[in-house]
């Protein structure tokens, strides 16, 4: 039998959701429930890229970056892991295809740079010295951050989730939200396919679904839901440190700890939609565009493909807010593939706002600011 | 012992070549794979398991389980099970997963 009232419900059991869960009960608000439609991080979370990246154009999305990665530093000790949550730092390595992509990533470092974060500008020559398979025939240059890196997001979502039972949150898997009782422009409490659950406060976490929740208390969340795809290949020994990226070229590339060559590109002709199926088109171009930047790649067999949802808004940041409409609902949706690099923090920040504590960092991440038109300029999203 | 028939692949037996196993001069038939030349001449292992390096050898046969592949000519992972051994072909114990660092 499930809980029949919590202070707080989470609705979904991905990364984020089981960050804000764990957040909550460390600061001392331990009666929460996590609820999950199928298991810890079957959606975006464990469909991602699983990087972590610091280099960002924006104070806030640097700050966000900057504290989340050293969350992930000390998050063995902090969550007391059982595993190791495969932190590798090998850097990401930002490819620049015009001077003025250069121009851009210049403007980035001097504001990374103020706020202590390690990145430095490389040209070709030394980019190659970083991976010297890279072929830099177009390349003008490039940014490199050596304490980026990536983690595996099963084991960061099942850390944060076996923390947070261990002070008493409920977890509950399989176990679907299907609407969200309001009294009096006030949420009374959720119904579940397990029963229901009598609370005042509800956490959007839903990832690709957010929209879908949003709906459930007649908010419209200005997020649409698209398919990204990612493959890999056989393991090799390491090889190649750092996450290779470039926007303009779209690509991104990392041999994960295991040895594998994990890769996606964002598809602009992608149409919204729920679905999550892999297709051919997908592993022809990747693998195009993979061995034209890697060439040595070209020696290694795909072994998987899969798709998962990039939660989108119209800026490309995320909406980690209290909504102003409906009392007690809160979201930390639209993360727009970029959530799990940012969740350590996205969990301290959600619980904080439901606890009414004074916030890390002052977010400009609510709802309404797409209808003021105050729309996030952050140059360096995929 | 030779192996002559397969499940998937035809031997027609050709001429005799050499080619190099670890530095190590052995000769094969033309026609036959890389693994049932390394067999006949009495090799079992071809690779080590990559945990616990538990030696591995000929299994499937076919192509499918992993447990023959070795390096041949630098490229690491090649399935010796189905590819044909050629004249003056390297082969070698691979280092664990596979090692692409020689083709670049």
């Amino acid at each position: 039998m499930i809980k029949k009232r919590a202070e707080v419900v989470v609705i979904g059991g991905g990364v984020i959701g089981c960050a804000i869960a764990y957040n909550l009960a460390r600061l001392g608000c331990r009666d929460v429930v996590v609820l999950e439609r199928n298991y810890l991080a079957s959606g975006a979370t464990g469909r991602c890229g699983a990087g972590i990246r610091q280099q960002w154009g924006t104070e806030m999305n640097c700050f966000l970056a900057r504290e989340s990665m050293k969350l992930f530093e000390e998050m063995n000790q902090l969550l007391a892991v059982k595993r190791d949550i495969e932190l590798k730092q090998g850097g990401y390595l930002l490819l620049a295809f015009s001077e003025r992509e250069m121009e851009q990533f210049e403007q980035n470092l001097r504001l990374q740079q103020s706020m202590g974060i390690p990145s430095r500008l490389v040209t070709p020559g030394e980019a190659r010295e970083i991976v010297p398979y890279l072929n830099t025939a177009q390349v003008v240059g490039g940014a490199f951050c050596p304490t980026d890196g990536h983690a595996n997001p099963f084991k960061v979502t099942q850390a944060y989730a076996d923390a947070a039972r261990k002070l008493g949150v409920k977890i509950y898997t399989f176990t679907e939200a299907r609407d969200i009782k309001i009294a009096k422009g006030r949420i009374v409490g959720v119904d579940t396919s397990q029963g229901f659950i009598k609370t005042t406060k509800v956490v959007n976490a839903a990832g690709g679904y957010a929209g879908v929740i949003g709906r459930m208390v007649g908010i419209e969340i200005p997020v649409k839901s698209e398919r990204h795809q990612i493959l890999v290949t056989e393991a090799v020994e390491p090889l190649q440190q750092p996450m290779i990226i470039s926007f303009s070229y779209n690509i991104y590339c990392q041999q994960t700890p295991e040895g594998t060559f994990m890769m996606g590109f964002g598809d602009p002709t992608e149409p919204e939609s729920y679905n999550i199926k892999s297709s051919w088109q997908f592993l022809e171009e990747m693998a195009r565009k993979a061995t034209r930047l890697l060439p040595l790649l070209g020696n290694l067999r795909v072994i998987r493909q899969w798709a998962g949802l990039y939660n989108i808004t119209p800026d490309r940041q995320p909406i980690i807010a209290h909504s102003s409409e409906v009392s007690g609902f809160y979201l930390a949706v639209g993360f727009s593939g970029h959530g799990f690099m940012i969740a350590p923090m996205t969990g301290q920040l959600i619980a904080e706002m439901i606890l009414e504590q004074e916030l890390t960092v002052e977010l400009k991440l609510d709802l309404e600011r797409f209808e003021r038109g105050e729309l996030i300029l952050e140059p360096s999203v995929v | 012992m030779r192996i002559k028939e397969h499940p998937v692949l035809e031997f027609k037996r050709g001429k005799m070549i050499k080619f190099n196993y670890n530095g190590r001069e052995l000769t094969a038939y033309e026609g036959e794979t890389v693994a049932a030349a390394l067999h006949a001449a009495g090799i079992k292992t071809l690779r080590k398991s990559t945990e616990f390096q538990r030696h591995r050898g000929l299994f499937c046969a076919i192509g499918n389980c992993s447990s023959c592949m070795m390096e041949v000519n630098g490229v690491p992972n090649v399935k010796t099970c189905l590819t044909r051994v050629t004249e003056g072909m390297v082969v070698a114990e691979q280092r664990g997963k596979g090692d692409l660092g020689a083709l670049y």
